[in-house]
């Protein structure tokens, strides 16, 4: 009897077990297999070496893993603001009554699902500093051309802007499915009571919008902490003068597989999801915030 | 039998279980069992002559693989596994990692390579060749550096202009920077040094050490480095590098535009430049020659094959080996795909001596040819790619973020000093 019962839901265990051998294979092993990496020093062929913590006391003292935290920290808020920003204008456009609206909104959505290299390798020729195109342009309106791909912080302005390109049209379409989602009623009643437009935009719509807002941003954090192709086509696997284009994702993926030093690269692995760890907190608390409503629109 | 729910999972939980017990009880240890397997990469060996390779050792059945992406990646991946391993690979210029790894591969000289060596550059031959003599590499092709310039507008600026004048009045790195101030006046907005980055790479390649001893030791004398340092530094402090720093690999849109409306006048370069340059700039054919490289002989980049030790068949698969990197098929290798041969026999083949018309009619290999056999041998360590980036890299911070030269060459050494601590070669 009870090894009737112990099997009775067997087959539903088989049946969920898929995704959890498959997770177990390519999730938790290789997660279980880096931190064991990470005490080793190996370069690939050569049998590895137990250096216990010494790589990770390594990375406290690394000035480039640093500065590599801090450069996708300057990446990702130099691109998600101006981006919001504009994703919020697009759909705000998109949700007032446009004509083709269809073909808009694929034509805004269409550089997210561009390859990202392709899209580097033109950006590449758009951001070259003698003849590009865009110092073309500067030079027709009296700007002086700027050294995209030289100067640090100007690599960070190019990284930001194939940021921008790429995920505006998507946030966009993310804000304008919350924005049609908005009660009519609120709005009328904003009418009725004489809110002008930038009123009602700032009192009523941002409110609403608050939890479709956090979604975006929560999801461009997820996609800033790993910026990494835009980067590596770029500028290479160095990150360019100053190493100002070199993000954490970057810097790992040199480490490991241009130095061949998989040791090391696994502790900065970890070190990047300590990173990411702290912004998945920092994000929990702020969505789990009850919102602040000055007088409540319901 | 009415198929039920639970039969209905039953069933294809116990289909999805015997499909994943069956897959994963055995993955072979080569690639292709029962064939030869040979990776390559792109444009990395003639597949003209692999095609013939195929028709002509049929027994072998040899299959070649190209992998696009990085070859040592995959490599790496598949000995560390064990499985899907190749018989024969492509190892680059970073053949010296596997010298800490040779019982993974066959030693040539156990398969007769001993006597195909004198057919071979020897400074090449050696460096496929570890510290305790196990010779892993077959050489495919090197990298001679050679000065490249525009011999039309040489001339119309006054200046020397046939090769051996030119090699001549620009013998050393002095002679080349001063030659540099002079194009510069004559010529106002054009430049014969790409960055800092040419001058440190192909002074150091010229030096007869680099960094690190053929033990894997760091060498107490650097004093190599710090000449091929000040020289970079000393040309950008003249302003005659025309600051295409940055891009990567230094062959962005600036230096391929450069060429074609002749802003770079001439360059420092190895070999394997010639296939990007006639492809960018088709416009500049017949005003280009080449000539020695300031500052002496040099090599920078190169390649070999090597056998795996799981390959079942390792006379055959050298006898293949032996067959794709001969002297005549390394020089219709060059023909096809600019890989220069490593065997100087096939320098005088009929085929590569035909005059150039890209280069106004000289013979390149000539000049290549000569280089390549004067050519120090000289240690590539592992760790040589990582600490010539640690460098140049400071050096791109001085020529484009206006950083001091001297901070920054403190800079670079403490990298480079903690990147071989790390990797155990410094205490």
């Amino acid at each position: 009897m009870s090894v009737n019962r112990k099997w009775r839901y067997a087959p539903q265990y088989l049946a969920i077990a898929p995704f959890f051998v498959l997770f177990a294979v390519f999730g938790v092993y290789p997660i279980l297999y880096s931190l064991w990496l990470s005490l080793q020093r190996w370069n690939g062929v050569s049998p590895m070496k137990f250096v216990g913590l010494e790589n990770f006391r390594f990375l406290l003292t690394d000035t480039a893993f640093w500065d590599s935290i801090g450069n996708t920290l300057i990446i990702w808020v130099m691109s998600t603001v101006p981006m919001l920003v504009l994703s919020m204008l697009v759909a705000l456009g998109l949700n007032s009554s446009v004509r083709h609206k269809g073909f808009l909104r694929v034509a805004y959505f269409l550089p997210n699902v561009t390859s990202i290299v392709a899209m580097s390798l033109v950006f590449g020729s758009f951001f070259s500093n003698e003849f590009g195109v865009l110092n073309w342009f500067l030079s027709l309106i009296g700007v002086d051309p700027v050294q995209w791909l030289g100067d640090p912080w100007a690599i960070r302005i190019a990284i930001s802007l194939m940021i921008i390109w790429r995920w505006t049209g998507y946030n966009a379409i993310i804000l304008l499915a919350g924005l049609q989602a908005l009660p009519q009623d609120v709005f009328e009643a904003a009418e009725l009571d004489g809110a002008g437009p930038v009123q009602t935009f700032f009192r009523v719509t941002l409110p609403l919008l608050r939890p479709v807002l956090l979604f975006s941003v929560v999801m461009s954090a997820i996609g800033g902490l790993q910026i990494f192709t835009e980067s590596q086509i770029l500028l290479g696997n160095r990150g360019g003068p100053e190493g100002a284009g070199m993000t954490m994702v970057l810097y790992f993926y040199n480490t490991a597989f241009a130095d061949n030093d998989f040791g090391y690269g696994a502790a900065i692995a970890w070190g990047i999801f300590v990173v990411v760890v702290l912004f998945s907190i920092l994000n929990w608390r702020l969505v789990q915030r009850p919102p602040r409503l000055k007088g409540d629109v319901r | 039998m009415t198929l039920t729910r639970r039969r209905f999972l039953a069933g294809t939980a116990a289909v999805a279980a015997t499909a994943f017990g069956a897959g994963a009880c055995s993955s072979p240890t080569t690639a292709n069992p029962g064939r030869l397997t040979l990776w390559y990469s792109t444009n990395g060996v003639s597949e003209k002559v692999l095609g013939e390779a195929v028709r002509r050792f049929p027994a072998q059945k040899l299959t070649p693989s190209k992998i696009s992406g990085e070859l040592n990646q995959r490599l790496l991946a598949a000995l560390s596994g064990e499985a899907y391993l190749p018989d024969i690979t492509m190892l680059g210029d970073g053949i010296s990692t596997y010298f800490s790894a040779t019982d993974r591969f066959a030693d040539l000289n156990a398969l007769g390579a001993a006597q195909d060596e004198k057919n071979y550059l020897p400074w090449k031959w050696q460096a496929g060749r570890s510290p305790d003599g196990f010779q892993l590499g077959f050489p495919i092709d090197i990298g001679p550096a050679a000065l490249y310039y525009r011999h039309d507008l040489f001339a119309e600026a006054g200046l020397p202009s046939e090769p051996d004048a030119v090699a001549q009045a620009l013998s050393t790195w002095d002679d080349y920077f001063e030659f540099g101030m002079r194009v510069k006046e004559k010529l106002p907005g054009r430049y014969l040094i790409t960055d800092t980055k040419m001058v440190f790479t192909y002074s150091l390649a010229q030096e007869r050490q680099k960094y690190l001893d053929r033990q894997n030791r760091y060498l107490a004398d650097q004093s190599q480095v710090r000449r091929a340092w000040d020289r970079a530094v000393r040309a950008f402090q003249m302003g005659l590098t025309a600051g295409y720093a940055g891009s990567a690999g230094g062959e962005g849109v600036d230096r391929l535009a450069a060429w074609n409306n002749g802003k770079e006048v001439a360059f420092v370069n190895a070999s394997w430049i010639t296939g990007n340059l006639k492809q960018s700039a088709p416009g500049t054919s017949g005003r280009w020659h080449v000539c020695r490289a300031p500052g002496g002989p040099g090599n920078q980049g190169g390649s070999f094959l090597a056998i795996t030790k799981y390959c079942p068949d390792p006379q055959g698969a050298y006898e293949i080996v032996k067959w794709l990197l001969s002297p005549e098929n390394l020089a219709a290798a060059y023909l096809e795909l600019g890989l220069f041969p490593s065997s100087p026999a096939a320098f005088d083949d009929p085929r590569v001596q035909a005059p150039e018309e890209f280069f106004g009619g000289q013979t390149t290999i000539e000049v290549f040819g000569k280089i390549a056999e004067e050519v120090q041998p000289v240690y590539f360590s592992p760790y040589d790619i990582s600490i010539s980036d640690t460098y140049t890299d400071e050096l791109t911070n001085v020529e484009s973020a206006g950083k001091d030269p001297e901070r920054a060459w403190e800079d670079a050494n403490t990298a480079v000093e903690r990147l071989l601590r790390r990797q155990g070669v410094l205490a």
